[in-house]
Parts: C-alpha cells; structure tokens; sequence
C-alpha cells in the first residue's frame, strides 16, 4: 500500500468504510452542568458497538443554557443503530433508567427530523396517571412528578436513516504511551465537529475487530492483521517498528458530518503525532464491498 | 409584500361578518369582487364595498381601518399572512384561527380566538367574556396559538379550552378556566375570584386570586422545569412584547378536585 507523508507521519493510500445507520438526538438539561454530564454520561454509557451494545451512543456536545428549551446546562447526546424500530428499546431503557432517574434532569428532542419516535411512550407512565402534557407550539412537553419535584420528557424527537456508523481512523505508533496521547488529540478534536459521537471508552478502541472468527457462533473477532505481538506470525499490516495500533470510530448523522470529523482527527494526527511516535495512520474496510460510504484518507488531508 | 385596506365608510348599524376578509379567501379576487362579498347571510347581508371603501393589491396582509364592536368573525379562519385592525371588533375574532396574526388596536367582544388551533392574536385594549372559550356546540375552546391581551379579560376565559396560551397583561375576570381541558392562561395582574370551576387539566399563572374555590388544594412552593420553558417559549414567540419571565418558585393549587383535578393555579406572588 503507498503511503504518503505529512510531517513526518504516514498517511496509507487506503479508505474508512462506513455503513448507512438510524440516528437520533437528545438534548439532557439539569441544574449544573456538571449534572447534565453525569446524566448523558451514564445514559450513553455500555453504548460503543450495535453489535454487542445495541446502540452506539455518545456525547455530542454541551450546551450553553441559551441553546435549551429550559435556560438550563444541557448536553446534546446521539445514539445510533442499525434502524429506527431498532432504537426504539434502546431509547426507552437508557431514558427511562438512566434520564428519568438523574436528579434534576429533563429531556428533549435534540434533532429536527420530519421522522419521529416516541420519546415519552414508556417515561411518562411512570406518573401513574399524575402525568400531565402541555403542549407549547408544535412540541408537547411531558411533565411527570417525581420526589424532586417534575421530569419533563418531550413527547417525540426525530429521527434520521441518513446516519453513517464506522467512519474511522486506525493510528499506528512505535510508542504506546504517545501513540495515546496523540489519539487523545485527535479525539478532542473530533469533539468539536457537531452531529458526530465517537462511542468507544473516551473515544479509542484497542481491539479492532475483522469479520468472522474460527470459533463458531462469533461473528467478529480481533484484527490480527494490526495486531503488533502477531506481526512476525500472521500476514501483518503493522510496520515493523509498530508497537501499537488505536482506533478512533465515527457515527455521524451525516456522512459530511462524518469526513469532517475524520478530517479533524486526521489534521490533529498530523500536527502533533510525529513528536509523540505516530508512525503512521491508516483506515479500516473491508474490501469496499459491504459498507455504502467510503472515505478516502488522501481526500481528507488537510 | 402587498396590502388590501378596507376603510368604513360609516359606522355599521347591524351586525357583520368579516370572516371573508382574510388573505387566503381575497387573494385571487379582484377589487370588483371583494366589493361584492356578502358580510353575512340572507336577503339583509350587506356587502363589502357597501361598508367599506376598498384600496391596495390583495396579498399577505388586510388592513381594517376604524373597528367597530357590531364587527364579529374579524380573522376567522385565518390560515396564513396578517389582518390588522384599528379598533375595536365584535365577537368570535379570530374563531377556528390556524396561522397568521390578527392585531386589534381596540377591544375584543366575547369568544375571541374560540376554536383557534394556531397562530398569533395581539389585542391592544381588553377582551370580552368567554376568551378562548367554547360555544353552545363546540366541543372545546381554543386549541392551540397563542393571545396577547394588552389588557383585562372578560368572565369565564378558557372555557373548555384544550391547548394554546393566553397572556394578559391585565386582570381576568370571575371563573376564569372554566371547564378547561388544557393550555395556559397568564395574566400579569390576578384573577378575579373562583378560577377554574370544574378545570380538569391546564394551568392558570398569576400573581393572585380574589376569591378561591374550596375544591382547590394547597401543594406549597414548587420550582417546576416547565415555568423555565414556558417562559422561554412566550419570550420567542411574543419578542419585546413577551411579560417577564416567571419566577423559578411559585406556589401551586391543584384542582379542580370537584372533577378529576389535574389543573393547576399556580401564584407567582
């Protein structure tokens, strides 16, 4: 594979290949920002993989408290799955065990979509019939007693198929320690990009995975291509001064939203990998065949 | 953006109805025709041209100068651009309102904004009985948008109203929520006394009540999310003529308990 180099830091003639997924957005508020966090934290967590998770979540963003419908702290949160209908579990279980239990939270739709789930289908029951709605403009607010006072939970919150899962970088280094601090980088970076979610534990992923595995009945098993203590015994795409390899995985509501957050993560890697042991940064796929959006690393150079 | 204005003549000695002075129903009219629509029914109705002298290009915007309270159904059925209107109009303006915005420089007469399920009605004077309130036949009241009232209401506002809002700057009158089903009624002054005989669902927001009904019962002080988002909600629709924002704590009286009691009273003082 030809590579090309960008101060000092290899970027592989090669492609990310994403595959088409169902996204939503959820605006949390509460008193203080630091309890908006706890409550997107904690409902986004177990969220980094359809295949294991059911759902890939994140945090997209905080909020200012201009930017809520209450004037309070928020986070913007985005889960992913393979189809609305798939999500729809994922919401009701995550809002109703982990939003409507944070104190103080409320929680809104966070994505104008003409295509809607119900957001408030299970929450709102939990009133047991003290549950009242007012509905101001086109948005019914949900209002539940609860022992702090109200949760109020948006009846609905649109819903996109225009989603894109699995946008991702692979990054390969000849330290480890640095090889994390500069995925760290490139992470934060992302972070800033809006409508995208990196969903592995802050944002990396050490076990990339390839399709199939000799054991029946798993359907995917570790990528021993990039997998540096193999490089000698299997047909290796680690350099030989690898003696690392972290992921970053990208869901996006858009594929745009997508290229632009692999191109953050691509210029950080660039900017600042070489001093800290980042050889090289290459991309996962499968042969192009199975996935719908395809990004291409030279096209995403800075 | 184009304007159709209507000039009375003289003041109306019978009543009309304007509902046919709307954007959407002149705009494919000419002048020749407006002049011919009927202001109500039957042998009597008069017609537009005999009541009003008519000027400008039909478009997104009709201009009633002068008002008159024999004038009922200003704005009925709007569905879309604006109806201004100098003075003071009869009963059931803006009745069955989708969309728009109907302004009246005076006062309203009774059932204004009756079965309104969108848009916008600023009244600059005061309105009459039965605001938002539904009709001998009606199933509800108003159902949805949002009334500014500059300033007091009549008696029984929001009778069987199911959505919407209404903003009083000034006082409402006895009775007000009566029967009601859901939405809001602010007022920045008080009610009058017994508010929300029989009030089912929905809220009623303001400093204080004249006289409290016995089926009403004290919750003490809550800090409900909602205030925070109904203030937000009238401060972007309404802009500089938004009241102020609530307060983070009111105290709430919940009722009422002669029906199935999910309505609140909630006292901003």
């Amino acid at each position: 594979m030809s590579a090309i180099t960008k101060n000092g830091v290899a970027i592989d003639d090669t492609f990310a290949e994403a595959f088409g997924m169902s996204g939503l957005g959820l605006v949390i508020t509460a008193d203080s920002p630091k309890w908006a966090n706890i409550c997107a934290t904690v409902m986004t967590g177990f969220g980094t993989s359809v295949i294991g998770a059911g759902a890939e979540c994140g945090i997209d963003r905080e909020l200012s408290p201009d930017e809520t419908p209450d004037g309070r702290p928020g986070v913007r949160v985005l889960m992913f799955g393979f189809s609305p209908d798939a999500l729809v579990p994922q919401l009701r279980n995550r809002v109703g065990q982990c939003v409507l239990t944070s104190p103080g939270s409320a929680c809104y739709n966070g994505l104008d979509s003409p295509t809607t789930l119900a957001l408030a289908a299970g929450p709102r029951f939990f009133g047991d019939g003290w549950q009242t709605a007012k509905k101001l403009g086109n948005r019914r607010f949900w209002r539940v007693p609860v022992m702090d006072g109200e949760f109020v939970i948006e009846d609905t919150c649109g819903v996109t198929t225009d989603g894109v899962g699995g946008g991702n970088l692979l990054i390969l280094g000849r330290d480890r320690a640095g090889l994390l601090e500069a995925t760290e980088a490139a992470v934060a970076a992302i972070a800033k990009v809006d409508d995208v979610i990196t969903p592995f534990p802050g944002g990396i992923v050490r076990s990339g995975s390839k399709v199939g595995s000799k054991y029946k009945g798993a359907i995917a098993s570790t990528n021993d291509a990039f997998c540096p203590t193999l490089k000698g015994a299997v047909k290796t795409e680690c350099s030989p001064d690898t003696v690392a390899v972290l992921e970053i995985v990208i869901d996006g509501l858009t594929s745009k939203a997508v290229a632009d957050a692999m191109r953050a993560g691509l210029t950080s890697l660039i900017d600042n990998g070489a001093k800290l042991g980042v050889t090289r940064v290459s991309a996962g796929n499968y042969g192009g065949k199975l996935g719908q959006h395809h990004y291409h690393l030279k096209d995403l150079l800075p | 953006m184009s304007t159709l204005s209507f000039n009375l003549r003289a003041a109306p000695t019978q009543l009309l109805d304007l509902s046919a002075l709307i954007p959407s129903k002149l705009a494919s009219l000419s002048l020749g025709d407006i002049a011919r629509l009927p202001l109500g029914e039957g042998a009597e109705a008069m017609l537009a041209g005999d009541v009003f002298d008519i000027a400008g290009t039909p478009g997104d915007t009709v201009v009633i100068s002068g008002g008159s309270p024999l004038l009922d159904y200003v704005g009925a059925g709007l569905d879309g651009g604006t109806v201004l209107v100098g003075g003071p109009v009869g009963a059931y303006a803006g009745r069955g309102m989708r969309d728009g915005k109907l302004e009246i420089g005076g006062d309203a007469g009774a059932f204004l904004a009756s079965m309104a399920k969108g848009g916008f009605i600023h009244v600059k004077g005061s309105a009459g009985d039965y605001l938002g309130g539904a009709r001998p036949g009606d199933k509800f009241g108003q159902l949805g948008g949002t009334v500014l009232i500059d300033g007091n209401v009549g008696e029984r506002a929001g009778e069987r109203m199911r959505r919407g809002v209404v903003v009083a700057k000034g006082k409402f009158g006895a009775a007000a929520g009566s029967r009601m089903v859901g939405g809001t009624l602010w007022t920045e002054t008080g009610f009058g006394p017994l508010p929300g005989p029989l009030l089912r669902r929905g809220t009623l927001i303001g400093p204080s009540v004249d006289e409290l009904l016995p089926t009403f019962a004290d919750c003490g002080r809550i800090d409900p999310v909602i205030l925070r988002i109904l203030s937000r909600y009238i401060a972007e629709t309404l802009g500089p003529l938004a009241p102020k924002a609530l307060p983070a704590s009111v105290r709430k009286l919940a009722g009422d308990r002669a029906t199935i009691g999910k309505g609140e009273i909630l006292l901003t003082a």
